[in-house]
Parts: structure tokens; sequence; C-alpha cells
């Protein structure tokens, strides 16, 4: 990030009540809009149906504040681009602050049940709390698009629905971590040739499940993990991690960490010639997503990652998006910008095939089952089964162009698919 | 662990220790002098990391920073100081809640000001590169941090047994109404005492911001290992913080590697075994029943 | 005549306070009203279990979540594990598991006092997080605990949401007469004693720290009740339920509402449930109104709202 962007973010940069505000205001007149105006794509379009009332559970404070604002700009801009209507219906969105406490997620759906009345729901970034929320969404018989929280359970079929289950009222627009965590493991022992791993990942259910599901892709591929290391969520000083890596001989390290914790450990990796002692850092994409590369940026060069995204992914969709997002907001998207941006366009052409008619639960979930688009990730598409998304999962490095670190694209595994169980 | 190993994770022990010793010193220095255990000290810290953040952004001067935050903070502390916690003198307990209240409203404040982004600055140039030691790179900056965390206890040291700033808090610490009686001026002393402290916490966040970035929430985080700090070595002196920070910070770094299962209660655990042998800490004072 | 007033008020507003659900169902948000109702409810039982402590007893607990949190996960993991619905059995759980938790901390703690006692809660209801979030096996660690059964009770099923709240208001005015009971016991005197001058209650005969203690473990335990009525309110546990934020905001719901009065504790919470759970979404400062009140009430109205309300009372009656 040059000097001149980064004075465009400071500049951008909105109190989270002007925010609200203003996309409120957006959606509102988009509303009024007088009946028989062009939509965006030219023709003439009938008389408004009845609002379309989404209900949109993000962080606005706490640790991952930032990614809800990033979600809502998405959503707002995609909202924006279409004149405030889905399929003919006026949008109206409603934002809560899940506050990164299951109980505060749990009375906020609650509201979005009982109060706003909500035609269905979206967002939730903290696994536990898509957890927490789950069953009252099944009784419910709410529709909810989960746009970022990865646990593997959420659509999946579990012993007990332990710690969650799939449920037909539940679809995901981001991940499981299965997604983001086996492929490159089976990626790197067939197709790179990597013998052997040694494991590093933030000790709590995301990054466990990371690294476990990264064992059984590598060791299945014929890989060999040599030992493993954890570090609990928010470890300040990560030399002590690091230190202990290089005293060991495997040279390929995979680790899940993201945030400020990402940074750490990537700084901490850097300050330690971990490159020029010939470690090699991997793992999920989380790990040098837009967050932590625009923080970090070349210490990160030579990370191999996997994702199903990145900002420089060379498709037509992708370039749009970017675009359009980089206008709107002088920032670059991120990819759990992505994830919300494709929560609206599945809704959205959901409710295209059912004409915006949500009162048929079963028709509207057999719409969102059948939808198939061109994502800014590439070609977007629901398991039926589970509801998780089919999606190709690109291997990532980090290389310095221009002056700038980007994630570049050197291979991608097709059509990674939850197992499901 | 091979000896080479050990030697550098000793060095990353007595670092962190350093960087320990550094956030706890001004939580150390309130307390000892006025009997409040500043509770609003991490938002102090983080405020501290956060305006860095800002002039190094702005001016690339990570140095201005270090002179500047502290500055500013000390000056915010010279206003809450007689504006809150001055009303309620004398009841110890209801300036520590207060100090809760102020911490709510400054984190929150930061916040809205700065943004809820993760942040993270880089090492100040001069100090941004390696060394060789035991055959491996290690960060300079993690040395000076040592070497400054030392220079601070020193200098505090030297202030606090040598000139008459010094005398003042030592008789404040033993007796403060007998001192007033004396006719210093209590409040200036007070407010100064303050002012320094959350000067120290900022100045914390300054040398702290390259290593342990900057994010929302960090403000709990860093109070809480500050209390563990001075918990574990004693309430109130320049010496148990030390001692704190030189226990704390090498456990913490060894624990972590050889037992990461047990890495995020182990801080905690050192704290209780501390308290279980020596309720006052380790160099505690004899005076828990206030 | 007038001597029957208060007691009939009081019933009346406790079984208006019981029957929200039915009475409010004409509402376009009832149900909603009725889960806030609720969360304020399970946060007042947690607020007047501290204010056992920090009211009565001059024990600034900052680390009350501890007991809470360990009420919350033994009420979801008694029923899971032994298969059973039956809300004595959850109940009985949370509260032996809160009570020896909170026996064993104190045992250390009640030794400090003031300030370094409330270090020393803080401090180990850290450890308490810790332990909970590492032992994934037990407590499903960062992932949370899900699948809380809701409880039975001789015939009465709390499924229903309904059935449910009428559980946690009841559950709420038997704490409050149970803390009424204690406040003006000679237990509770004697609390009260230890905190306005405990020299002269050791000169006394009274053993201090055993006092301590006991309010302590009394204390832990009505926490861990509120716990387990939230795991069955939610019907899921985390980690945030054993956390800092969550004893802060009892302390705070204490404070405003007025230490050492009766009601204040339950008005704090309901303030405090208000501006976190509901006001945060509407507003991006919540903490900072928060952290204002907070500092208002301790530096000009020690007695909180309570206090406010009954100056305001004599005022008009004088």
């Amino acid at each position: 990030m040059d000097e001149k962007t980064g004075a465009e973010r400071r500049s951008y940069r909105l109190t989270r009540r002007q925010f609200l505000a203003a996309s409120s205001a957006a959606a509102a007149i988009a509303a009024c809009g007088p009946a028989g105006t062009p939509g965006p794509s030219g023709e003439v379009t009938a008389s408004p149906g009845p609002a379309l009332k989404i209900g949109q559970l993000l962080p606005f404070t706490k640790v991952y504040a930032e990614l809800g604002n990033s979600m809502k700009r998405a959503t707002d801009l995609y909202v924006k681009q279409k004149g405030g209507r889905l399929a003919n219906r006026p949008v109206t969105l409603v934002y809560a602050d899940e506050a990164n406490d299951p109980v505060v997620g749990a009375q906020m759906t609650q509201k979005f049940i009982d109060s706003d009345r909500v035609d269905l729901m979206m967002g939730i970034v903290a696994t536990p709390i898509a957890y927490a929320v789950r069953n009252a969404i099944d009784a419910a018989k709410l529709i909810f698009i989960e746009t970022n929280a990865g646990g593997n359970a959420l659509t999946r079929t579990t012993n007990n629905c332990t710690p969650s289950c799939k449920s037909k009222y539940i679809f995901r627009t981001s991940f499981s971590s299965y997604q983001i965590s086996y492929p490159i493991g089976e990626y790197f022992a067939t197709r790179k040739g990597v013998k052997e791993v040694f494991t590093f990942v933030a000790d709590y259910g995301f990054g466990n499940e990371s690294a476990a599901d990264f064992t059984s892709g590598f060791t299945k591929g014929g890989g060999k993990i040599t030992g493993s290391l954890k570090a609990p969520l928010g470890s300040a000083d990560f030399l002590p991690y690091v230190t202990q890596i290089k005293a060991q001989q495997t040279k390929d390290i995979y680790s899940f960490f993201s945030g400020t914790d990402a940074i750490n450990y990537i700084k901490a990796w850097t300050q330690l010639g971990m490159p020029a002692a010939g470690y090699k850092m991997n793992g999920a994409g989380f790990l040098t997503e837009q967050d932590v590369l625009k923080e970090v940026k070349e210490q990160a060069n030579g990370a191999t990652t996997s994702l199903f995204w990145a900002v420089t992914l060379d498709n037509a969709e992708n370039k749009a998006f970017v675009d359009a997002y980089q206008k709107e907001y002088s920032l670059l998207p991120d990819v759990f910008a992505v994830q919300a941006w494709d929560g609206m366009q599945a809704v959205d052409l959901a409710l295209q095939a059912v004409k915006g008619d949500t009162s048929n639960k079963d028709a509207f979930i057999a719409a969102l089952e059948g939808v198939k688009f061109k994502s800014p990730r590439g070609d977007f598409e629901f398991d039926k089964e589970t509801h998780n998304p089919i999606q190709d999962m690109y291997i990532r490095e980090v290389k310095v162009q221009s002056g700038q670190a980007v994630n570049t694209i050197v291979d991608k595994v097709a059509r990674v698919t939850d197992p499901g169980k | 662990m091979t000896p080479e190993t050990a030697v550098v994770q000793a060095l990353n022990g007595i670092s962190f220790g350093a960087l320990l010793f550094i956030l706890a010193a001004g939580l150390s220095l309130i307390f000892g002098m006025m009997d409040v255990v500043n509770l609003a000290h991490g938002a102090f810290y983080m405020l501290g990391a956060y305006i860095t953040l800002t002039v190094v952004q702005r001016t690339g001067q990570f140095w201005l920073a270090l002179v500047l935050a502290p500055l500013l903070i000390g000056a915010l502390g010279l206003v809450i100081e007689p504006l809150l916690l001055r009303r309620l003198r004398g009841r110890h307990l209801d300036q520590v809640l207060l100090t809760i209240g102020v911490s709510l409203v400054i984190a929150d404040l930061i916040g809205l000001t700065f943004g809820r982004e993760i942040r993270s600055i880089p090492f100040p140039a001069g100090l941004d590169h390696a060394i060789t030691i035991m055959g491996g790179d290690y960060p300079v900056y993690r040395l000076f941090v040592i070497v400054f965390g030392v220079a601070l206890a020193v200098l505090l040291a030297v202030v606090h047994r040598r000139t008459r700033v010094g005398a003042l808090i030592r008789a404040g610490v033993d007796d403060a109404p007998m001192l007033a009686a004396l006719g210093v001026d209590i409040d200036r002393l007070f407010a100064l005492t303050f002012a320094v402290g959350a000067a120290l916490a900022g100045l914390a966040g300054v040398i702290a911001a390259p290593v342990f970035g900057i994010y929302p929430g960090m403000d709990v985080d860093y109070l809480i290992y500050s209390l563990v700090v001075v918990v574990v070595g004693g309430l109130g002196t320049l010496s148990g913080a030390i001692a704190g920070a030189s226990l704390v910070g090498p456990v913490d770094t060894f624990g972590k590697v050889l037992f990461p299962e047990f890495a995020l209660a182990l801080i905690f655990m050192i704290m209780a075994l501390v308290l279980l042998l020596r309720p006052t800490g380790l160099l505690g004072r004899i005076r828990i029943a206030r | 005549m007038t001597r029957f007033v208060a007691p009939v008020a009081a019933l009346v507003i406790a079984a208006l306070l019981v029957t929200f659900p039915i009475w409010s169902s004409a509402w376009e948000s009832s149900r909603y009203a009725t889960t806030i109702l609720q969360s304020m409810l399970v946060v007042a039982i947690l607020a007047l279990s501290l204010d056992l402590l920090v009211g009565s007893a001059g024990m600034p607990s900052l680390g009350h979540a501890a007991y809470f949190g360990a009420g919350a996960y033994a009420a979801a993991i008694a029923g899971q594990r032994l298969g059973s619905d039956d809300l004595l059995l959850g109940l009985g759980a949370a509260v032996l598991v809160s009570a020896v938790l909170a026996l064993a901390i104190g045992a250390v703690a009640v030794r400090a006092a003031g300030i370094f006692f409330l270090m020393l809660t803080l401090a180990f209801a850290q450890m308490v997080f810790a332990i909970a979030f590492q032992a994934a096996d037990i407590t499903g660690g960062s992932n949370g605990f899900s699948g809380v059964r809701r409880p039975t009770l001789v015939g009465l099923d709390f499924n229903d949401g309904t059935a449910l709240f009428h559980l946690v208001a009841v559950v709420f005015l038997l704490v409050l007469l149970l803390v009424w009971r204690i406040r003006s016991s000679t237990y509770g005197r004697a609390l009260v004693g230890l905190r306005e001058n405990e020299r002269r209650m050791r000169a006394l005969g009274y053993n201090a720290t055993r006092l301590k203690l006991s309010a302590f473990v009394l204390a832990g335990a009505i926490a861990g009740v509120g716990g387990a009525l939230q795991a069955y309110s939610i019907r899921f546990v985390s980690t945030n339920d054993v956390g800092v934020a969550r004893s802060v905001e009892a302390f705070v719901s204490v404070l405003i509402g007025g230490a050492s009065t009766l009601l204040g504790p339950a008005i704090g919470a309901a303030v405090v449930v208000f501006i976190e759970r509901v006001l945060d979404s509407y507003v991006p400062y919540a903490d900072t109104i928060l952290g204002l009140v907070f500092i208002v009430f301790v530096l000009a109205a020690r007695q909180g709202i309570v206090g406010l309300v009954r100056v305001a009372f004599t005022r008009v009656r004088a």
C-alpha cells in the first residue's frame, strides 16, 4: 500500500453511525423510487413488490469489527448496483452487531425473527456464534446465508449435531475449514512433491480443524507430518514459537493464523531470518489475506497459501467487482467482501427464479440450491447435499510486484466439495 | 532443546520480560503512591500504540512518537486525576472502579477515532535489521527492548532513591496524610504521579507496538498481563515490577514451547503458585488489607 | 391497612413480571421483548449474587463470571452426559460446581482485601477462562457447547419459550427473596459488619475469613444458578460466559443500580443489558455511554439508581 492510498483510507473512514445511516438511506431512497424507472439492466421494471427485509448479523465492535465493515460495504454496494431492488422487491437491510458474543448473537437472531420479521438472514463472522444460533434458525425455518464462519460442522452431518450440523435452511457462501486446508495438503504431497511438513496453528477450534484437515490431505497423498506446535489465540510474542520451529529440521511449515496473530507470526518469521535459513511458510489463505498483507507487506514474500479467491484473480467478474468496490470506497476489497457479495448474488438469483416470492420456503430453498453463477472467485454453486459451496481452491504465492506484495495465483485445485461428514 | 536454542529462547524470554516491565512500571508507580490500581492502564497503553501508529503514518518518525505519546497521555492523566480521581480521594476502591469507566470510554473512543482495523507498524529505522546470535539471525529491536527496559528501570530507581521527587514519593508511599501535614502539596504530587504512570503506559504502547501489534481489545489483554506481573512481583514497588517481569517473561517463553497445551493458562498458574507461597508477591510490602 | 400496601404491591409486580409473555403477547415484538427481559433477569441474578460480595461484605470481585460460566457449563454438561433433562439435576450440578470452584478460589482470594482481592479474583477468573478454552473435550472450547437440553420438572416442560421465561422469572424472584432474607439475617448483618469494620468484627469473636469465604461460596453458587438459566435460555455456552467482559457487566450493573440496595443490582442489570445488547446495534458508541454512565454513578451517586430514587422520594414527601 503506497502513501496515497493510505491517505485515502483515512479520509474514507466514516464513523459507524454515518456508515449505517448512509446505507439505510440509500436503501430507503431506492425503495421509494417511482415505479417504472429503468432498472440497472435498462429494461423498465414493473411496480415494486413488497419490501424484502434482510437481517445482517455482523461484527461492528471488538476484534472482528473490520471484517464486518468490509462485508457491509460489499452488501451495500450490491444493493446499490441493483438500484435498491432484488427481483423487483425493494430491499431493506437491517444490520445488527454480533459483538463477538454468542449471547448477543442469539438475541439479535431472535430480534430478526420476532421483531424485524426478516425474510432472510445473513452474516455471522465467528464460528461459535453460528453454532449458537443454528438450532434457533432451524426451528424458526428462517433461511440463513452464512457469509463467513467456516467451522466444518455447520454444513455437515454430525454425531448428535455436536457442535453443530447442517440444516436445510442454512446455506454458506464462504467456505469450510476443510476446503481451505485439505486440498492444499493433498496438493503439497501429490503435485508439489513436498515430503515433510511441520504444522503450527492457532490453538482454537478453527486452527485445530485446519491442522487436522491439512494433515489428513497431506498424509493421504503420501506426505509425513514431522511435528506440530500450537499457539493460543492472541499470543503476543511469536519469537519463542518461531525459534522452536527453527530448531527442527523440516523446512515446510503449515500454519493457520489470521488477523493480529498472523501479522505477529510473519514478523517474527522475518526477524529470525527464516527465509534465508531455507524455511517456507505455508498455510490456509487467511494467513496472507488482504488485512494481514497490507500490514506485513513484503515480509510475507514467498508464503504459499490456499484460498478460493485472490484480489489478483484474472476473470471478468473479479475485475468488475474489484473496480466497483474500489471506485465506491477507495479501498481494495478482501475475501470477506467477496463472501458477502456472493451471498447477495445467490439471494438475488434465487429470488429471480421464484419471481420474488419468498413465502414458499421450500421453493426458495430449491431455487438457492439451483443457483449457479460466475463469482469473483470463479464458478460458484452450492452443494445440494450440504449447502456449502463447490468452489476452486487457488494455490497462491505472495510475490512483490511493482513494489506491492500481492497473492499471485500459481495453481488451482478444481471444484472442491466439502465431504459433508 | 539444544543449548543454542535455549540461549535464544532465554533472550526471547528476557526481552519479553523487559516489555512486561515497561508495561507494568506505570501501574506499579500509581499504586505505590496512591493505593489505586489503575484499570485504565491498558487503555492508556492502547492509546500509546494508536498515537504511534498515527505519528508513524504521518511522519514516518517512530522516535517522535516515543516522545509525543507519553507527553500526550501524561497530559491526559494530568486532566483525569484532578477531574475524576481527586473527588474520591481516600476512597481507594471507588477510585479503582472509576478507572473501569475511564477504560471503557477511552478504548471505545479509540475505536471510533482510529477505526477498528488490525494494524502493525514496522520497526524503527536503524533497529530493523538482525544480527547473528548462536549462528542465526536475531532481531536488533528485541535487544533494544532489553536495553531500554534496563535503562528505564535504572532511571526510575535513580529518581526514586536520589531525587527530591523520589524522596516525596517514598514518603508518600509510607504515609501520604503525614506528608500533607508537613505542607507538601499532595494534590500536585498525586496528579503528577498519575500523569507519570499514564505516560509510562503510553511509553509501553510505543515500544510494544512494533512487536505486539495494534487491534481492538488489546487494552484488556495487556491490562491483564500487567496486573499479573505486579501481582507476582509485589504491588507498588519498583523492585516488585522488576521481579515480576523477570520471572513471568522467561517462564512464559519457555512454558509456551515446552507445554504448549497450557500456554493460555500459564501466566495465571505462575501467579497462583507465587501467591500460594507468598500472598504479597515476590517482593510485596505487607499491606494487603487496604 | 397501609402495612399491607407494600407486600401487595410487591406481589402484583412479581405476578406482572412472571406473566409478561402472556399480557404482552398482543405487542408486535412481544417475543423479542421477552427474550431481552429474560436476558436482563439472568444478568440480574448474576448482579444480585455479586452484590452479596460487593455491597454487603465489601468484597469487590472482578471475576464473578467464572462462577456464572461454571454453572452454565455444569448444567449443560450434566444434562448431556447424564442424558437427563431434570431441572433439579441441572441446577444442582450448577450450584455444586460453581460453589466448589468458588471455595477453591475463595480460599486463596479472601485472604486479601480491597484492591488485592479485586485483582486476585480477576486473575483467577482468567485462569478459569483459559481452562474452559483449553479443555475442548469437555467444554467444546472455542467452538462453544451447543445443543443444551431444556429442562423439565415433574411434568413441567420448559422447552417452550414462554414456560422457560416463567422459570427464569420465578428463579429470579426466589433469588431476590433469598438475598432479602440474607440481608436481614444475623449472617447478613455480620457481613455488613465486615465491610464497615473488620477488626471490630474479629474482636467480637467472628471468624472473618470463614465468614468471607462463606459469602464468596454463596455468591458463587447463586451466580452458577444464573449461568445455568442462561445456558437453558440460549441453549449454548461459550467461553464468553467465563470472560472478563461478563464480569465487568455484572460489576457495572451493581454499581449503576446501587450496591447494597436490594433491587439496585437488578435495575442496573436491566440498564447494562439495554445499553450493551440492544442500544449497541443502533449507536456505535455504546461502550462510551456505558462508561460515562458508570463514571457519573461512581462519582456522584454512590447509591446508584435506587439511591437517586430514594432521594427524590424523600424530597417529594418532605
